[in-house]
């Protein structure tokens, strides 16, 4: 008997070897690529808050030649917010298709103004261009992409003050086939009224508490290039927070996109896209305001996906040290979310770290949608902790939607390697069907990080193409049924992690399966779109078709 | 026997010091709290006895009282200078560096603390705090458990050093053993929010989410204890809704906004 047990439990182990899939591995490759960015805080020792949270970067496609180019946004001097050097120019990259890139920033009108902070990219204008939205501490600035290689500001309606803007997404949400426009905003500031904290011998950095909260702010698209504050209308302008990340999804498929902002020590927000143009405020209700225990983290980064396919969008977002990141498990309709953190590790593994842009993507492409997190402490913490404000980025595989592994220290040798990390954007940069990762540090290089994880893995992306919805489709929400009996989920959105956007395709890894068996796709404007038997490891380009 | 002696004519020493009635008064106004004249009472006792280490200490806590950490440590350095050995202003040194969030420095002060008073529970909770706040939590809950034998030992168990390792326990998802700890953290002072509050976030982890309301609406009727009202609404919420009665949700959703506007 003991025998038959020992052989039963050789073979379990042989098995569960056998099933485990190679490591997520990513190889640093900017400097190779060409790639070379340093993101400058301007910081000059006064402390001011502007220096900690810059770092916004974007992955999209701008010429339409199937290759994610890249585009940084970038600090200025201090006080003046003035980009007085080339090194605090916003700087766009192109793909060279090759694994290289070129910087066409000054070709393409780019370099911009004033100490910027976020980046957000759509086509908001259906001309089949993407766009760029770029927010920044003392004024916003959209850049329409003219389709000819060059850029040009477009008008959007002055705020009675500039704000700072830390974060913003586009997104369609009254459904009218135009993306409108969402601004997250954190705090008053300005350099000559800022609190200072400490004593001057030992200034440091002041806790958000020492400053007031901002309204958020939504823009409607009026079909004709031109934008509508609706911030008042909506309801949005009604919640005061410290606006860090901003993520999209219909969390209680109603057909309305819905909108979780991250905020900094004061509760996290989920406005509820109620249509007519209305959003409730209900974070308390869905249990997605605080953590656990009440209490208010640092929230930075924030993804509205699906985490344990089953179908409904679940919400990360990452905080600083002793915060812990919160991992929220939605339940279906109305009925809210529950705590996941928890239960899949990822409470207890994250307490220690200080999280910024983060996003759930499926880097092994077994089918299950993995976490990475851009990482590093406030500057000040140094002291406090006794250790290295920098850190290295993480990667957790996500077992079967139940656990949450770190395997950061398999991630390859680059990966390991300690920065002041912030802005993070997703794509696949060489079309080889994995999910690479561009990662901004202040005062530092940036890094691109190629994901060259090993095994037989297939993979299937969807290009949309709205006819009757936005032209890129964002918000559509994809199903997607394999042979092996399993259901994915994602939908169309590039409004990921912190103060960055991410490419608008829509990825599924397909584990051993070499070809969909179904895929579902509801539109934004309402038409369900089924396809059949799709053949595996391609861009599937798909035009909006079939009614309502 | 040698350093019996020695203690016992250190004791008389400070007994004859010239601050010592002046040190006296300090302390009755420090416990009365009338900080002002605790502090004249405090400068008095060391001017007459610069070498007076309880007055020391206590000039330490009343600049910890006005939040002037750099004051207490001037204080608490000179103390430890003229006396290695004194326990307590080791422990307020450790805690003048905890406070300020500076946990190497806490650390390092109260593991000299513990190694100069090993029976004090206190100290255990605190390097134990300080442990957890550094990321690790089985090192913490060893020092948690440490205090609480402690205080048993010395037949005074606390609810407050039960609760900062039932918490722990909760987010190690060790739901049974936090639940015993939380029971007897509420058994030991039934009027203490904290360990209610606590009681229900257990209770609802664990899908009793009548009980977990019943707790928490208990816990916002207690006035002792530190958890701030919104975070027992917040719970009230979840635990309403659970347990399908979204009207009394509503009602907290409804004051926790009304706090913030």
């Amino acid at each position: 008997m003991g025998g038959s047990v020992f052989r039963f439990l050789l073979l379990l182990t042989a098995l569960e070897a056998a099933a485990a899939p190679p490591p997520i591995r990513f190889e640093e490759i900017a400097a190779q690529s060409g790639l070379r960015f340093e993101l400058q805080n301007g910081e000059a020792g006064g402390f001011h808050q502007i220096e900690l949270t810059l770092g916004g970067v974007a992955a999209f496609d701008y010429n339409n030649d199937g290759c994610t180019d890249i585009f940084f946004t970038n600090g200025a001097a201090i006080p003046s917010l003035r980009k007085t050097s080339p090194k605090f120019s916003n700087r766009l990259f192109r793909n060279n298709c090759n694994l290289t890139f070129t910087d066409v920033t000054a070709e393409t009108d780019l370099a911009g103004e004033g100490y910027a902070m976020a980046v957000a990219t759509a086509d908001y204008d259906n001309d089949g261009f993407a766009d760029l939205f770029v927010a920044g501490v003392k004024g916003n600035t959209l850049y329409r992409n003219l389709g000819n290689g060059r850029f040009a500001a477009a008008p959007l309606p002055l705020p009675d003050a500039p704000k700072w803007a830390v974060s913003a997404g586009w997104f369609d949400y009254d459904n009218d086939g135009w993306l409108d426009l969402f601004v997250a905003n954190y705090v008053v500031w300005d350099a000559a009224t800022e609190p200072r904290c400490g004593t001057p011998e030992r200034q440091y950095y002041c806790h958000p508490n020492a400053y007031q909260g901002l309204p958020n702010q939504l823009f409607h698209n009026n079909h004709d290039g031109t934008f509508s504050d609706v911030s008042a209308a909506s309801g949005i302008g009604r919640q005061i927070g410290k606006g860090m990340g901003v993520s999209f999804a219909d969390f209680d498929d109603d057909g309305l996109t819905d909108i979780f902002i991250a905020n900094d020590s004061v509760r996290g927000i989920l406005f509820r896209n109620e249509g007519q143009g209305k959003f409730t405020e209900i974070g308390l209700e869905a249990g997605v305001a605080l953590r656990d225990d009440g209490y208010a983290i640092a929230g930075m980064g924030a993804d509205f996906r699906d985490l344990d396919n089953d179908g409904k969008p679940d919400l990360l977002v990452s905080g600083i040290v002793n915060d812990s990141f919160l991992l929220f498990r939605n339940l279906g309709g109305r009925k809210g979310f529950e705590d996941y953190a928890q239960r899949t590790g990822l409470l207890m593994s994250t307490r220690q770290l200080t999280g910024w842009s983060l996003g759930m993507f499926d880097f092994d492409n077994d089918g299950w949608k993995d976490l990475f997190f851009a990482l590093g402490h406030l500057m000040q913490l140094d002291r406090y902790l006794g250790r290295q404000s920098a850190l290295p980025n993480r990667v957790y595989r996500n077992i079967a939607g139940q656990r949450l592994e770190d395997v950061s220290s398999t991630a390859g040798p680059a990966f390991q390697v300690a920065a002041a990390h912030r802005g993070a954007a997703f794509a696949d940069f060489d079309n080889d069907g994995r999910i690479d990762v561009v990662v901004t540090a202040v005062n530092g290089p940036a890094k691109l990080f190629r994901n060259v994880s090993a095994g037989p893995a297939h993979w299937l992306a969807l290009r949309l193409r709205g006819t009757r919805s936005n032209r890129q489709g964002l918000g559509a929400k994809v199903h997607v049924r394999l042979p092996d009996g399993r259901h994915l989920y994602n939908h169309a959105t590039t409004a990921v992690g912190y103060a960055s956007s991410s490419e608008p395709l829509v990825r599924f890894g397909l584990g051993t399966n070499r070809a969909a068996a179904e895929i579902e796709i509801q539109w934004p404007s309402g038409r369900l779109q089924k396809l059949s038997s799709v053949a595996a490891d391609r861009v599937l380009d798909v035009t909006e078709d079939g009614e309502p | 026997m040698k350093f019996v002696l020695a203690a016992v004519l250190a004791v008389v020493l400070q007994a004859a010091s010239p601050g010592q009635p002046s040190y006296e008064k300090a302390n009755a106004l420090f416990v009365a709290q009338k900080f002002a004249e605790s502090l004249a009472a405090v400068e008095e006792a060391l001017r007459l006895d610069p070498k007076l280490i309880p007055a020391l200490t206590l000039q330490a806590k009343l600049a910890m009282a006005a939040n002037r950490f750099d004051l207490a440590n001037r204080s608490l350095e000179r103390a430890l200078v003229l006396d290695p050995q004194a326990a307590y202003a080791q422990f307020l040194y450790g805690m003048t560096a905890y406070m300020n969030n500076e946990m190497k420095d806490a650390l390092a002060r109260f593991r000299k603390a513990r190694e100069l008073s090993p029976k004090d529970p206190r100290v255990a909770l605190y390097l134990g705090l300080s442990t957890e706040s550094v990321g690790t939590p089985a090192d913490a809950l060893a020092l948690y458990q440490e205090a609480i034998r402690l205080e048993r030992a010395a037949g005074h168990p606390q609810a407050d050093t039960l609760l900062p390792g039932a918490r722990l326990l909760l987010l190690l998802g060790r739901l049974e053993e936090c639940e015993t700890w939380l029971r007897e953290a509420v058994k030991l002072s039934p009027a203490l929010r904290d360990a209610h509050f606590e009681l229900a976030r257990l209770l609802l982890k664990k899908g009793d989410s009548a009980q977990a309301a019943a707790e928490g609406e208990l816990a916002l009727t207690l006035s002792v204890g530190s958890t701030p009202d919104p975070a027992i609404h917040y719970l009230l919420i979840r635990a309403w809704t659970q347990a399908g009665k979204p009207d009394r949700a509503a009602t907290h959703a409804a004051v926790m906004r009304a706090q913030e506007r």
